[in-house]
């Protein structure tokens, strides 16, 4: 029999339609309702505006869509022969303000969804404290602020650099934000300091804690999440950065990967109209975000964890918060080098001047954020987005499962439900 | 008998179409757990609720203080039920309805989706007419794309104290939305001499005049009440995009409509003929601390 389970407390809202048999999922199939149209919107813009219209996709990661954006118009500059060369600043600038989004992201991910539905699957009595990771996370949005002005939905880049002129005030107050919020981390989170943490090999080592991490990774072990939630074994990481290496991984086994090699596809819901298609990467599902990227990275702990328990929930929930830690360190290095009198900016053609299509491709919090943008005389012909979220959280067919269904299938319902959620749902990412 | 804690109003934050960047938005509030514990929140999307999106959608009970956030879409169901007869039942009971963010207020960035259905809760754009425009009495629209969380933060205190809140001809409350968000910009020198930001990337120069910013045309406190209380967009090169009008998005976001190398929209309540008079005598002065870098760091070598 299918039931169908609405999900909340994720960005946006699912539907996942659970056929149980035995008292086990024997598959699932998922639904995103909710259609906002940002694509048609799109059509007809002049270019530079799409800088203020894809940042409202997402609530929560819409400093990648900015970042997107604004690579997918500078690739058009250069395929239609203005090639736009960025200064490091202008680069460690934006780089910097997208991984303090992805911060954010993850410690509300860490408080307002792991840890109280952690709690509810195993019963736990913990006093959970969820709003400890709003705090945390306005300081990191605190520290884009000082580059962009606000967060969310900041519209500081544009092609050619980035509309700020920051002093080494400005540089050096980001900085204090982010000793602010490491410092938080720390004592509000790991219960020891980052580079100890970060210096971990083995899961073993989580075992030395008590904290709210260990707490989460011992209740991921008593859960049996260690043993569940297994995907594919493959993953994806398509955008280039400082913390990144773009590369698509076969087990442990790492390859190139190149994003013209992605394509959406039409989902199967046959219960319910969803307005999502799946993210393929030459043909196969592959899952994306920090898992994924931990692994291209060559993490030893994530290795570790690897070896230990795959592709588990448990793996996907700690190289998640492993990361969150990584990210705050590589910030801090990446203010360091910051040269204060470079350009911000450096006037590009005139965008009419420009008839050419360009990809802007980013890791944003959840994994890759694939825009596709063709311009006519600087106006939008067509625009094309793909989510890390329809990489994760596809709707396939029993025999081509995507990560989330294949992850589902033979636990209960309950286990399962705490799954899904370990991909981190971004609903309003998926129904641009 | 009532304990201490059974008299705490009650509140819904409720969503249409949207982004969840007014949710993110308020998250960044300074003291964010202090205000929220003085509400019994029975359901919000992100944070624990009393109930859970089933009960909500019954539509079995009522709250205090209703917070819609998002377009309004008459098509939309939640969990198989319409937005618009979720909405109508609980704006019926509340004291207050709130209009989180520009959508919710105006129609916004989603009224685009469905241009010929889609709105605000009282207002279609500038134009008063929505689903509970029959309770517009109760509705305070706090605009803005997201809303500001110090705004959010206020609306909600003022509530809580019983404090009767002001609002202007679009419900947006006056003490909010009175100052444009050119008061505070620290371009403001430019603009009184009419000097012009070359490019963007430059703390120097008025984006008036080229680079598409709306601050002398619109309502809100963003250089008053600092976003994030660190910055806004005009500090940081960023054109203001009048975000929290009712016109919102507009279009060329990041260039100035002129007719004869002059704005062709002048500042709220400036005749054009005064503009032109002054930007006339002020055009005509070459301030060289004005027309030079504000700090030149090869200088100081």
């Amino acid at each position: 029999m299918i039931t169908k389970k609405l999900i909340d407390k994720i960005e946006g809202e699912a539907c996942v339609y659970f056929d149980i048999k035995d008292r086990v999922v024997d598959f699932a199939t998922i639904a995103f309702p909710n259609f906002r149209g940002i694509q048609e919107i799109l059509k007809g813009k002049n270019a530079l505006d799409a800088l203020v219209i894809t940042p409202r996709v997402c609530g929560i990661c819409g400093h990648a869509h900015l970042m997107a954006t604004v690579r997918a118009i500078e690739d058009a500059y250069k395929n239609g022969g203005y090639e736009i060369v960025l200064n490091q600043k202008i680069q460690k600038i934006r780089e910097f303000t997208l991984i303090m989004e992805t911060i954010q992201n993850h410690l509300k991910w860490i408080y307002l969804t792991i840890m109280p539905e952690l709690a509810q699957l195993n019963k736990s009595t913990k006093i959970l404290t969820p709003l400890k990771s709003a705090f945390g996370s306005s300081i990191a949005a605190r520290a884009i602020a000082t580059f962009a002005g606000q967060w969310p939905h900041s519209s500081y880049m544009l092609p050619g650099g980035i509309t700020c002129d920051p002093t080494n005030i400005d540089a050096l107050k980001a900085k204090s934000y982010v000793d602010e919020l490491t410092s938080f981390f720390e004592k509000e989170s790991l219960g020891i300091g980052i580079e100890e943490f970060l210096a971990f090999e083995s899961c073993k080592d989580f075992k030395n804690m008590d904290s709210d991490i260990s707490f989460i990774e011992e209740e991921l072990i008593k859960a049996g999440m260690n043993k569940k939630g297994f995907s594919h074994d493959r993953f994806i990481v398509l955008g280039n950065h400082s913390y990144t290496n773009p590369s698509k991984i076969n087990q442990t086994r790492i390859y190139c990967a190149d994003a013209m090699c992605v394509e959406d596809i039409d989902s199967y819901s046959p219960n319910e109209k969803t307005y999502a298609k799946n993210a393929v990467y030459s043909g196969s599902y592959y899952e994306a975000g920090s898992l994924a990227r931990q692994m291209s990275l060559n993490v030893p702990i994530v290795k570790n964890m690897h070896r230990r328990y795959k592709d588990s929930a448990y793996s996907r929930v700690m190289a998640r918060i492993f990361e969150l830690a990584y990210l705050l360190k590589e910030s801090n290095s990446i203010l360091d080098d910051i040269d204060i009198s470079e350009a911000s900016f450096n006037a590009p053609q005139h965008i009419n001047a420009i008839t050419a299509t360009g990809i802007g491709v980013v890791e944003a919090p959840r994994g890759p954020l694939v825009h596709k943008v063709s311009l006519e005389k600087g106006v939008i012909k067509e625009y094309k987005i793909i989510t890390p979220t329809q990489f994760n959280i596809g709707s396939s067919t029993k025999s081509d499962p995507t990560p989330a269904q294949k992850s589902m299938i033979g636990v209960s319902k309950e286990d399962a439900l705490f799954i899904f959620r370990t991909f981190d749902v971004c609903s309003v990412c998926t129904t641009h | 008998m009532h304990s201490k804690q059974d008299k705490k109003p009650t509140l819904i934050w409720f969503q249409g179409l949207t982004c969840n960047g007014n949710t993110h938005s308020f998250f960044n509030l300074h003291n964010l757990e202090n205000l929220l514990n003085k509400f019994e929140i029975l359901y919000h999307p992100s944070l624990e609720s009393t109930k859970n999106i089933d009960e909500i959608t019954a539509c079995i009970f009522t709250c205090d203080i209703f917070i819609f956030e998002g377009t309004y879409d008459p098509l939309m169901k939640r969990n198989d039920v319409l937005v618009s007869e979720i909405l109508n039942y609980y704006a019926k009971d509340a004291n207050y309805i709130i209009a989180a963010g520009t959508c919710a207020s105006f129609g916004g960035m989603f009224k685009a989706s469905a241009p010929e259905r889609n709105s605000g809760l009282i207002f279609n754009e500038a134009d008063h007419e929505g689903p509970i425009i029959k309770y517009k009495h109760k509705v305070i629209n706090i605009s803005g794309c997201p809303i500001h969380p110090e705004w959010l933060g206020y609306t909600l205190n003022m509530v809580l104290s019983k404090k009767e809140l002001e609002v202007d001809k679009l419900h947006r409350p006056i003490e909010l939305f009175s100052n444009l968000s050119h008061h505070g910009c620290t371009r403001n020198e430019y603009f009184e001499w009419k000097v012009d930001s070359d490019n963007f990337g430059e703390k120097e120069g008025c984006l008036y005049y080229k680079q598409g910013c709306r601050a002398p045309m619109t309502h809100a406190s963003c250089n008053k009440i600092l976003w994030n209380e660190v910055s806004s967009k005009t500090r940081v090169g960023t054109p203001c995009f009048g975000c929290t009008e009712a016109d919102f998005p507009r279009q060329s976001l990041y260039s100035t409509k002129t007719n004869m190398s002059i704005p062709q929209d002048m500042p709220i309540g400036v005749p054009k003929r005064s503009y032109l008079t002054l930007a006339g005598i002020a055009k005509t002065f070459s301030i060289k601390r004005l027309e030079g870098k504000l700090i030149d760091y090869k200088k100081t070598h």
